[in-house]
């Protein structure tokens, strides 16, 4: 078990001190840094430029100047991505940002980002919605031109088409050893628990994809090898755009519930799909977005959310769903109720609970992981 | 057709309106199949197909307006939707679970249509209708643009959807899709936009003859009948009334009271509380003389251009970049000659809040006009106060009588 | 052998003692909360009121927000599952439990064995909770015990429509201003804050019976509005402030039976 400790904390390091982590990333591999705000963004493009790509998902910073621009209700983790914007953090080590608009904050966010962040170029763009219609892709694959010109630009150098192979297999690598990674947790629950499982994933956002998939296909081979964990507490699949702050999580294990699946932006969301093996990287980039499913940020004219999240439960073993909701995360706000039906129509047990990225004090959601946690015994 | 004309064009609305709600219900009632669509969504296809439509966010307004919001979201809050979602959207998940309104009753839908361009939530809003209600979905989605025009690859993106929306109407009407017809349409709809935005800029006279928040009303015949001759009809005889009385120098209120300043409305009314937001601008001779609403709906192209459809239906204000808002808020203060701006903050709309505050500080420095910016909602009642709002209103016209005065000494 | 439940809630301390039967012989309840002796206090009292020592206690669960604190207690469960059970052993049939404490309000949803199914609780704004009517109380100027008097005198109704508890403040100070009696502000805030709790209850399902537990369960005005806003009667447990400790006296009970 040791080597498997060891292999952890490599990983849940980088996680717990993203700013540590990405300095000295900028100084091992003397690359430029490309923000990605979230969600579906186009990072072989930045890995094929040269460059490496690094996860904006906001953080504990108190919120102070972006109050200038967004008003009290906007989403605590795009008000925290403006928040260091305005505040330099970002400007230490990225050098350009791109954001998609994926709701009408990030519309929003991305024009004022123009003004406030002035500094830190932002390369906007846009996914199509209506993603099943044969003019989708071409108008996918015109975006990624505009992008990769942009990107040459703060990369001062072309990228060609073998560049562009090179970074499409070491994501589709990557995408696959996460699928595997998250589909062994539940053989380790107690090794592997709530935050650790949390800060595992979430380290990607932090390190050259091809690092981090060598170091999470170790770890891999070592959960495969160990014995399985006995565990009497609770399965859950988790659901939201992201879980945080790390105390929410360690509600979670303090209450013995283990995190078996999930289905959280920040995480599998990222890189359940499955690349298609033909056509050109723009196209096979493209499809990624046709072929998602289930996805609240995505149209989906069957809304199969709530139906994948039963054969989620179905699938990891899981006594319930732990709906984290990003409080006035609209597309999520959608959902909830459609999927609470169908889950409740499914006799499976249901935890709602509104967050907020950085919270003064979780103890109303210790309550509530508790008193779930009482009700599925 | 003689006694047609001597009909004042606020009677003409009225029986516009009620012919629209009573058709799509009789429509309804005789089996005929009847969507429900977005507010500045391409309704000439529906036109063409001859297919009966109803506007949820025109019905929501009504039932706002007769304070009656309340209890359609109480049944949507109750079901698991949040406070925070846009609340045009919680009435109409009320509705159409309740299914019967004092203020407005309307079909139930066959197929959605809707339309990104008025903003994001939509496509999360008709969704779940289309998967409750479990009828088809046509989706209209129109890139966001953060360049300042439309791109030409988004008109393909658009082209491409309509096309494919076509083929999607087909299927559900069991007809074929006339496309001669559609250039009436189109042209029918041009003419329809373009009189609307001529009646709306005979405000620009001074004072002018109109009292901004009829826009609110005439809005409805825009959104329900911009294809249509009546539509048109509505908008011409409205044009000559506020014609004839800026030629004899009226203003917007009765004799005696006088427009003092001219100030634009930014943002979508405050439904539940029209009486107090009227009453607390024009008690202080403040009129709202003009909206962004006006070009809203000035939806023009070419004849059979269908990208240039697109363009026209993706290039709105609320599609449209900070910098484009700007210009054209910019614009609107110097031809309509304003005072002062009040903005909305709208707790539904996300969009339009969350760029408002930029605009605000951008378009003062431009202009130099005074503005205002009170918290508020579209239709939840829960969400907006009348002494923060009399207050700041206070507060707003003092500043406009400080400008004036400074004007004044040049 | 007795077992002894402590409810430690944020603005006050609850504590109840039963014997091996579940025959009940203390329940005690003081406005002092977490952070103080209050739960110390209680639990003295209890003892007293039962007569027995605390060496007699061979289990005790603390229960409440301020329950991870109380280092003496054997064991911990939320106020979910205490409210649920005691409710379910004081009222047998008791399907839905309406709690409104001070920093929460919760409303959970029982099996017809009287087993916690599901629960919903508010989400951060105050409007739903009873600093609401505290702070209503304050600017009325009256006693959280007299906002139900001074509501049954009101003749009048007023809306206070806003959600937010500061938004709120501003309606009601105006309204007081313009000459509104005080009384129907008081019932204007009673009807305001059980809306809200409607609301709730509304997004996990109401089934009879309904059942008020927790200190503004003694608010009849507010009983009375709730029962309007859900269409249903509701029954008020006995004692209201104290069934979370009698529920956690019984788990405490449950508990050593397991050992």
């Amino acid at each position: 078990m040791a080597d498997i400790k060891t292999l952890i904390a490599e990983l849940t390091q980088v996680a717990e001190n993203p700013a540590k982590a990405v300095a000295e990333l900028k100084k091992e591999t003397g690359k430029k840094l490309i923000g990605m705000f979230p969600y579906h963004l186009p990072e072989e493009i930045v890995y094929a430029a040269g460059m490496l790509p690094v996860g904006m998902w906001g953080g504990q910073t108190e919120i102070k100047l972006a109050d200038k621009y967004l008003q009290s209700f906007c989403c605590s983790l795009i008000k925290a991505n403006f928040e260091m914007g305005m505040d330099g953090t970002y400007k230490k080590f990225l050098d350009g940002v791109i954001m998609a608009a994926y709701c009408d904050t990030l519309k929003c966010v991305c024009e004022d980002w123009k003004v406030a962040v002035s500094e830190l170029p932002l390369i906007a763009m846009y996914y199509p919605q209506n993603r099943k219609i044969a003019a989708a892709v071409p108008y996918m694959e015109n975006e990624f031109k505009l992008v990769q010109a942009q990107l040459e630009k703060i990369a001062g150098k072309a990228v060609t088409e073998a560049d562009l192979e090179a970074a499409w297999e070491v994501y589709e690598a990557y995408r696959a050893e996460s699928r595997k990674f998250v589909k062994l947790v539940g053989k380790l629950p107690k090794t592997l628990n709530a935050t650790t499982r949390h800060l595992i994933i979430k380290a990607a956002w932090f390190m050259d994809k091809k690092v981090y998939t060598e170091k999470l296909a170790a770890l891999n081979a070592a959960i495969e090898a160990a014995e399985a964990e006995e565990f009497k507490g609770a399965k859950v699949i988790v659901e939201g755009i992201l879980v945080e702050p790390v105390a929410l999580l360690d509600a979670f294990v303090e209450n013995d519930v283990c995190i078996v699946g999930d289905d959280v932006a920040h995480q599998s969301r990222m890189f359940r799909v499955e690349g298609r093996k033909e056509g050109s990287v723009y196209e096979k980039m493209a499809y990624r977005i046709v072929d998602a499913y289930a996805d609240p940020l995505l149209l989906d004219e069957k809304k199969e959310h709530g139906k994948e999240l039963i054969n989620m439960v179905k699938e990891y073993g899981a006594d319930g769903v732990v709906v984290c909701a990003m409080k006035f995360c609209d597309p999520e706000e959608y959902d909830y109720p459609i999927f609470k039906a169908e889950l409740e129509a499914a006799g499976i047990p249901v935890l709602y609970m509104e967050i907020e990225q950085k919270m003064e004090s979780v103890g109303q959601y210790k309550t509530r992981i508790q008193a779930f946690a009482e009700t599925l015994a | 057709m003689e006694q047609k004309e001597k009909l004042s064009s606020k009677q003409m609305l009225n029986d516009l309106m009620a012919d629209h709600y009573q058709s799509a219900l009789d429509a309804k009632a005789n089996g005929e199949i009847v969507a429900w669509a977005t507010s500045i969504a391409p309704q000439e296809l529906l036109t063409t197909m001859g297919i009966k439509v109803v506007y949820p966010e025109n019905q929501a307004a009504a039932i706002g307006a007769r304070k009656e919001a309340q209890k359609f979201i109480d049944d949507s809050e109750g079901r698991g939707y949040s406070v925070d979602l846009c609340s045009y959207a919680r009435v109409n998940f009320g509705y159409a679970n309740l299914k019967k309104s004092e203020s407005q009753d309307i079909p139930m839908p066959d197929f959605i249509y809707s339309c990104s361009n008025i903003c994001h939530t939509v496509l999360k809003w008709y969704e779940n209708l289309a998967k409750e209600l479990n009828i088809p979905l046509i989706i209209f989605d129109l890139p966001f643009n953060h360049t300042y025009d439309v791109q030409d690859h988004a008109a393909k993106y658009m082209k491409g959807q309509i096309e494919e929306a076509i083929k999607k109407l087909e299927q559900i009407t069991k007809r074929k899709f006339d496309h001669d017809k559609f250039k009436e349409v189109m042209e029918q709809s041009n003419k329809t936009s373009q009189m609307w935005k001529d009646a709306t800029m005979v405000a620009k006279a001074k004072p002018s003859p109109l009292n901004g928040f009829d826009l609110f009303n005439y809005m409805a015949a825009i959104v329900t009948n911009r294809g249509t001759k009546a539509g048109y009809e509505v908008f011409k005889r409205w044009k000559e009334e506020l014609e004839e009385k800026a030629a004899a120098g009226l203003g917007p209120w009765k004799p005696g009271e006088e427009e003092k300043f001219r100030v634009m409305w930014d943002g979508i009314a405050c439904w539940p509380y029209l009486g107090t937001t009227y009453k607390g601008l024009k008690n202080n001779g403040i009129n709202m003389v003009t909206s962004t609403y006006p070009d809203s709906w000035t939806i023009l192209y070419d004849n059979g251009d269908i990208e240039g459809m697109a363009k026209a239906y993706s290039a709105i204000y609320c599609n449209s970049n900070l910098q484009n808002g700007v210009d054209r808020i910019t614009r609107i203060v110097d031809e309509y000659s304003l005072d002062g701006i009040v903005f909305h903050s709208n707790r539904s709309c996300k969009l339009l809040d969350f760029r408002q505050f930029e605009q605000q500080r951008q378009i003062e420095e431009k202009t130099g006009v005074a503005t205002v910016l009170f918290d508020g909602d579209q239709t939840d009642p829960r969400a907006f106060s009348s002494e923060q709002y009399n207050t700041r209103i206070q507060a707003f016209l003092e500043r406009l009588e400080i400008k004036k005065e400074e004007r004044r000494k040049g | 052998m007795y077992f002894l439940g402590v409810d430690i809630g944020s603005s006050s301390s609850k504590a109840a003692i039963i014997d091996e039967n579940k025959n009940i012989l203390a329940r005690v309840a003081r406005n002092i909360g977490t952070g103080t002796n209050g739960p110390a206090i209680v639990t003295a009292e209890a003892l007293e009121q039962a007569g027995i020592t605390q060496d007699q206690i061979k289990f005790t669960v603390a229960t409440g927000y301020g329950r991870v604190t109380h280092t003496q207690a054997d064991k911990q469960i939320t106020e979910i599952s205490c409210h649920g059970k005691g409710v379910a052993h004081l009222i047998p049939g008791a399907r839905t439990v309406i709690d409104i404490g001070g920093q929460d309000a919760k409303v959970i949803r029982l099996t017809e064995q009287g087993n916690v199914d599901n629960f919903v609780m508010n989400e951060k704004c105050a409007a739903g909770t009873g600093r609401f009517l505290e702070v209503m109380a304050r600017i009325l100027n009256c006693s959280l015990d007299d906002l139900s008097d001074l509501a049954k005198e009101s003749t009048e109704e007023v809306e206070i429509s806003n959600t937010c508890t500061v938004f709120a403040e501003s309606e009601v100070i105006s309204q007081l201003s313009q000459g509104t009696e005080r009384a129907d502000v008081a019932m204007g805030a009673n009807d305001a804050i059980t809306s809200r709790v409607a609301g709730l209850a509304r997004r996990i399902g109401i089934t009879p019976v309904v059942v008020m537990t927790g200190g503004v369960a003694k608010n009849e005005s507010v009983v009375r509005c709730m029962a309007q806003h859900i269409g249903y009667d509701i029954t008020v447990a006995p004692d209201p402030q104290t069934v979370g400790a009698v529920g956690a006296a019984l788990f405490a009970l449950e508990s050593f039976n397991k050992k």
